[in-house]
């Protein structure tokens, strides 16, 4: 090296390596650096599979939603419940969404990556053997996140996974109650957190999550999903059928509740993507259906219920102009009061649109919204409990379902008339999504964190029970 | 630190392909001065690029002074092996693999004893010389984008700062291909900051810069390589990654290249006719509907035509390939293109002059005979010639048998039918995708890209600000077709909706709440605006907004609907309702002139002839990625000089090392 070029290793600090913050959920995995403020990169934690040329095919990434494929079927490794199923491809889908944006497919050997000058012949030839077993995160501490409930199994081979097969070099696994709980800026809360597949309430107390007081239940994005579609069983003037867009060729302006007129695509049968494709691209348009037209109904009473008028809530919601939405297949209609039934069942769970033949069984009172906070709370200690409902934080992104907080808010005042209830829910599209990633990013970048790591050698040592004993 | 001129700033953006390069900002923003070839060939040494392709050949003579003899050895390129002289083991080594092999004497191993040899000995000679039109052996360092050959890669940056040889208080600005990953960014970073001792460095995502160079704050651009498509969405100068359609591979220029071979391959097309085919000016994208010219009236071009009848088509038309021409085929007077001859003065200058003279009647008579055809549009046309060049190798003649490689370019007229209008659609060939056709799945990213940006109330402004650049987008037609598949797929139908909608809910009641944030009225922009949300009438924000610069984005013909329509694209509400292009920008004398629609010209040689063209030549708006690059560079190293963090200095880079331009990314 020449001597007159300033910068080395030693200059700028070893301590500069930034961790990497994984978010793994059930809809989407999140991960990016630690210290910034999105994640970069976002994926689906689908993923697709088929055969071509007699070679079996993964898909990760958004990808998946963009190009069909032959014989597609869509799976996900992450059961309903939010703990992982099939843990080599979870492993997989989590790796993909790190070296995708962040870390690259795999790290250049650094005596060829023309950093640094090698004289001839000093090739260290044992370097060969090194570089073919080169690890994705070889030179990464990895934070990652799970949900309160995940058993001790999971725990163990997640950091298995992460010291073994990614090769990191420091490990932390954090509940993202806890996380969403630091990204609001509060040791102590109250986490709602409605995601996709699970609503989940969690009391954390100085960071430490209240085990006895976590609630979790089905009631999350894609049960609105199944009340949504159940709607549009029913729907009148016509049943709706949702067609992705894959399946349509063009479609022609047609009045609102007039049969659509369009061209649709066909695949012959053995080439045709398998119905979870289907179901998943169905998904994207009922999201944009849950973005543009759901609403929450504001409160202050049940939807079914009288408001403080006198008036029928149902019918003064039919009186409020009704949501436009055209499918893909160019079917438009105006939703008046039903955009907000679909959602009802959160907080009245009589409210539910019945559908026999939906994945989600009718959803029982104690599954609400409302009935996990109240039993989140009666699982602690009654001192703390005005400090919780205090400090309420409303995170994941079915909370984002228009006009939700204000309806939570009224309900909590109801439930509890007497203590201070205070809901801190960000305004910020992307602090709601990813308020647990963003905790952990906060989390990793702390320099007093720096003891919490599991360090590799600590692994070695102890095996995977450390987890258990040092993340709680 | 004084501030940077303009004249010392070095833009490079590199692709899979070409690689542009600037040294200095002009007046009045012009498009690349160099253009390199991405591609490098291994040098003899492991590890070590060289530029061009060097060949070895030899001779043999008879030493007039043995010793003396090595040192006559003709260098041309900069090998450092070489100038060790023929003893070197290395040379060997390579000449074993060459194919001279043959020529190969016994005693070439052994320097020594052939040196020490006298007595007029024949000793043979070696010469090196760039061979600046052949890929042969060459690596292209980047594929659809990624970094796939990271010393290559950095030998390339190294040959590009080289050649142009900036002074020493250059800023440098790097196009980022939206595929590169963090790390790749940090070892860029580190490489840049380390070799190349820069003051200052900005690493400016490709997208980003499109949007500077159309002068627009938020947009959709859609960048059409070779072989793959990114689609990324601008909102207020901010790439949104999520979602984001990322080197999007079989999407580029090639695809339809491909599907031209495959429609003419039975008519005796090879694949770089089909290139050249592509790139000539008969080659169009007719909008849909269009009835393709020469067919019955009811058979329209349809992109999601089954291949069935397209192959019908295909045979109804027939003896497409017809050489007009005749007389070219190796016709040694056509047209020699052979630099190295005429700086080694193999040939005189006023031969090749007068050469070129010849080669210009000839395309002037053929020029004269297209201009007689040319009464009718091309898209009318049931059948259009274009001019196919090709480079051959000439055998070394016979009497100089050390000259270096000669090429001979023939022309000649190919005639091709309607296929030319087909290029984007579906292949026949099974694939692994089941979309029908480049356009489909450009649409579809588009669709999925604009869906996934957070902020729903730009997405309206998205679909109407659609940008199409790279060079695989040139052909003719291409932004049109696209935008008419998405009008065709996605585009709301105005029925019903719009009259019915967006009235204002008027019992929404305002609940102060911890965090839930009440929509200030200036909530246009911001991103925490709740559409509808808590307490803020929507018409009265539309109202506040009546004059506001995004209201004269609104679909013309509705004026009466300004409140209710501006509310629509600030609610939210379901989009697209309309898609529409941005205009580029009028104020780059040098861009305008050539996104004019290019010349019969078009191919401008092989591809890749070695070493940087200069140039611009027939270089549109395709390239706008390059002048967002000088437009930002004057921004950012020289009206902001750093104040807003545009660019990495070197004194941040030595604090806080490569990862801190996680920070500055562009």
């Amino acid at each position: 090296m020449n001597p007159s070029v300033p910068p080395s290793a030693a200059e700028y600090g070893g301590d500069e390596v930034s961790a990497i913050v994984l978010d793994p959920g059930f809809s989407t995995t999140r991960a990016g650096f630690a210290g910034e403020d999105t994640p970069k990169s976002l994926i689906p934690s689908y993923y697709g599979k088929y055969s071509f040329e007699g070679q079996e095919k993964l898909i990760f990434g958004d990808d998946v939603f963009v190009t069909p494929r032959p014989g597609l079927s869509i799976h996900n490794p992450i059961g309903r419940d939010g703990i992982v199923e099939d843990w080599d491809m979870a492993e997989k889908v989590w790796e993909h969404s790190f070296t995708s944006r962040l870390t690259g497919a795999k790290p250049g050997n650094p005596l060829q990556n023309g950093l640094n000058d090698v004289a001839d012949g000093e090739f260290p030839t044992e370097m060969e053997g090194v570089e073919a077993e080169e690890k994705p995160l070889a030179d990464s501490p990895l934070l990652m996140s799970e949900s309160s409930w995940n058993p001790t199994k999971a725990r163990e081979k997640t950091i298995e996974i992460a010291m073994e097969k990614w090769g990191t070099p420091a490990f932390y696994l954090a509940r993202n109650g806890v996380l969403a709980a630091f990204a609001a800026g509060k040791a102590s809360a109250l986490v709602v957190d409605i995601g996709a597949s699970n609503i989940s309430v969690t009391p954390v107390h100085d960071g430490m999550i209240l085990k006895r007081g976590v609630q979790h239940s089905p009631l999350g994005g894609d049960y609105i999903s199944s009340q949504i579609r159940a709607l549009f069983k029913s729907n009148a003037p016509q049943p709706i059928t949702i067609i992705p867009h894959y399946l349509i060729s063009s479609k022609a302006a047609v009045e609102a509740g007039q049969p659509p007129q369009a061209k649709y695509k066909t695949f012959p049968p053995d080439r045709a993507p398998d119905s979870s494709y289907r179901s998943l691209l169905e998904e994207r348009t009922l999201s944009e259906f849950k973005e543009c037209v759901v609403q929450v109904w504001p409160g202050p009473t049940k939807l079914s219920a009288t408001g403080p008028n006198g008036v029928v809530n149902e019918d003064m919601a039919r009186s409020s102009p009704g949501r436009p939405f055209e499918f893909p297949d160019g079917y438009n209609q105006v939703f008046g009061v039903d955009r907000y039934r679909v959602v009802e069942s959160l907080f009245d769970a009589k409210a539910a649109v019945p559908d026999p033949d939906s994945l989600f069984p009718a959803p029982t009172q104690a599954q609400t919204v409302p009935e996990l906070i109240k039993a989140a709370l009666g699982g602690v200690d009654v001192d703390i409990r005005p400090h919780l409902l205090a400090n309420v934080v409303v995170t994941g992104a079915s909370s984002l379902l228009h006009g939700f907080t204000d309806r939570l808010n009224q309900e909590l005042m109801q439930s509890y008339p007497g203590p201070r209830v205070r809901i801190s829910a960000p305004g910020h599209i992307s602090e709601r999504k990813f308020s647990s990633w963003i905790g952990g990013s906060i989390l990793a970048s702390l320099g007093t964190f720096h003891q919490m790591w599991i360090s590799k050698k600590e692994f070695d040592e102890h095996g995977p029970n450390i987890v258990e004993k040092r993340c709680k | 630190m004084p501030p940077f001129k303009d004249e010392h700033i070095l833009i490079i953006a590199p692709g899979s392909q070409v690689t542009l390069a600037q040294l200095g900002l002009p007046e009045s923003f012009t498009p690349a001065r160099f253009r390199f070839p991405t591609r490098m060939f291994p040098a003899e040494k492991k590890g070590e690029y060289e530029p061009y392709r060097i060949r070895e050949r030899r001779q043999e003579l008879k030493p007039a002074n043995g010793h003396n003899a090595p040192k006559d050895v003709e260098m041309k390129g900069a090998e450092p092996t070489a100038q060790e002289g023929t003893g070197n083991s290395d040379v060997v080594k390579t000449e074993g693999s060459e194919e001279q092999k043959a020529e190969k004497t016994d005693n070439v191993a052994e320097g020594e004893p052939q040196e020490g040899a006298e007595n007029g000995q024949t000793v043979e000679e070696i010469f090196y010389e760039e061979d600046v039109a052949s890929d042969e052996g060459a690596i292209f360092p980047m594929e659809n984008g990624r970094i796939m050959d990271w010393s290559c890669f950095f030998a390339l940056l190294t040959h590009i700062h080289n050649t142009l040889s900036p002074p020493f208080h250059t800023p440098i600005m790097l196009i980022a291909e939206p595929v590169w990953s963090l790390r790749d960014r940090e070892a860029i970073t580190q490489f840049v900051f380390e070799k190349f001792k820069t003051p200052a460095f900005c690493l400016m995502d490709s997208a980003l810069a499109v949007c500077y160079g159309y002068g627009t704050a938020t947009a959709t651009v859609v960048d059409v390589g070779k072989d793959k498509v990114d689609v990324t969405a601008v909102t207020d100068f901010v790439v949104n990654e999520h979602g984001r359609g990322i080197a999007l591979e079989g999407c580029g220029g090639d695809y339809m290249t491909d599907r031209l071979v495959e429609l003419l391959r039975s008519k005796g097309f090879s694949r770089e006719m089909c290139e050249q085919l592509k790139q000539s000016n008969i080659t169009e994208l007719l909008p849909q509907g269009t009835p393709l010219p020469g067919t019955a009236a009811t058979a329209q071009q349809d992109i999601n035509h089954t291949s069935g009848s397209a192959d019908a088509r295909e045979g109804s038309d027939e003896g497409a390939l017809k050489s007009q021409n005749g007389s070219a085929e190796n016709e040694e007077d056509e047209g020699v293109l052979d630099v190295a001859a005429i700086v080694s003065g193999d040939a005189s200058a006023s031969d090749y002059i007068a050469k070129r003279e010849q080669e210009k009647s000839v395309l002037k008579k053929s020029a004269d005979q297209n201009a007689k055809a040319l009464r009718l549009p091309n898209s009318k046309k049931e059948k259009a010639t274009f001019q196919y060049q090709q480079f051959v190798r000439l055998e070394p003649d016979k009497d100089a048998p050390t000259g270096p490689g000669r090429f001979i370019r023939q022309t000649r007229d190919i005639e091709v039918g309607i296929e030319r209008f087909l290029a984007a659609t579906p292949k026949q060939k099974i694939e692994d995708r089941l979309s029908s056709g480049i356009l489909e799945d450009i649409a579809t990213q588009i669709h999925h890209t604009i869906l996934a940006v957070p902020d729903a109330t730009k997405r309206s402004d998205l679909w109407d600000s659609l940008i199409v650049v790279g060079n695989g987008s040139k052909i003719k037609g291409f932004t049109q077709a696209l935008l008419g598949t998405i009008n065709q797929k996605f585009v709301l139908s105005p029925s019903g909706t719009i009259f019915t909608s967006e009235i204002p809910s008027n019992f929404s009641t305002p609940i102060p709440t911890g965090g839930t944030n009440t929509p200030a009225p200036q909530g246009l922009s911001g991103p925490m605006h709740h559409p509808g949300g808590p307490g803020v009438n929507p018409l009265l924000v539309a109202a506040t907004h009546s004059n506001n610069p995004a209201a004269s984005n609104m679909p013309p013909g509705t004026p009466q609907m300004d409140p209710l329509s501006h509310h629509r694209s600030t609610g939210h509400s379901q989009t697209p309702t309309s898609v529409r292009t941005v205009k580029p920008p009028e104020y780059f004398a040098e861009w305008k002139e050539q996104s004019a629609p290019n010349a019969a010209q078009n191919a401008s040689g092989p591809p890749g002839p070695g070493g940087p063209a200069s140039g611009g030549g027939n270089r549109g708006m395709e390239e706008a990625v390059f002048l967002g690059a000088q437009v930002a560079s004057k921004v950012i190293f020289v009206l902001d000089q750093g104040l807003s963090k545009g660019f990495m200095s070197r004194v941040e880079y030595n604090e806080n090392g490569p990862s801190a331009i996680h920070e500055y990314f562009m």
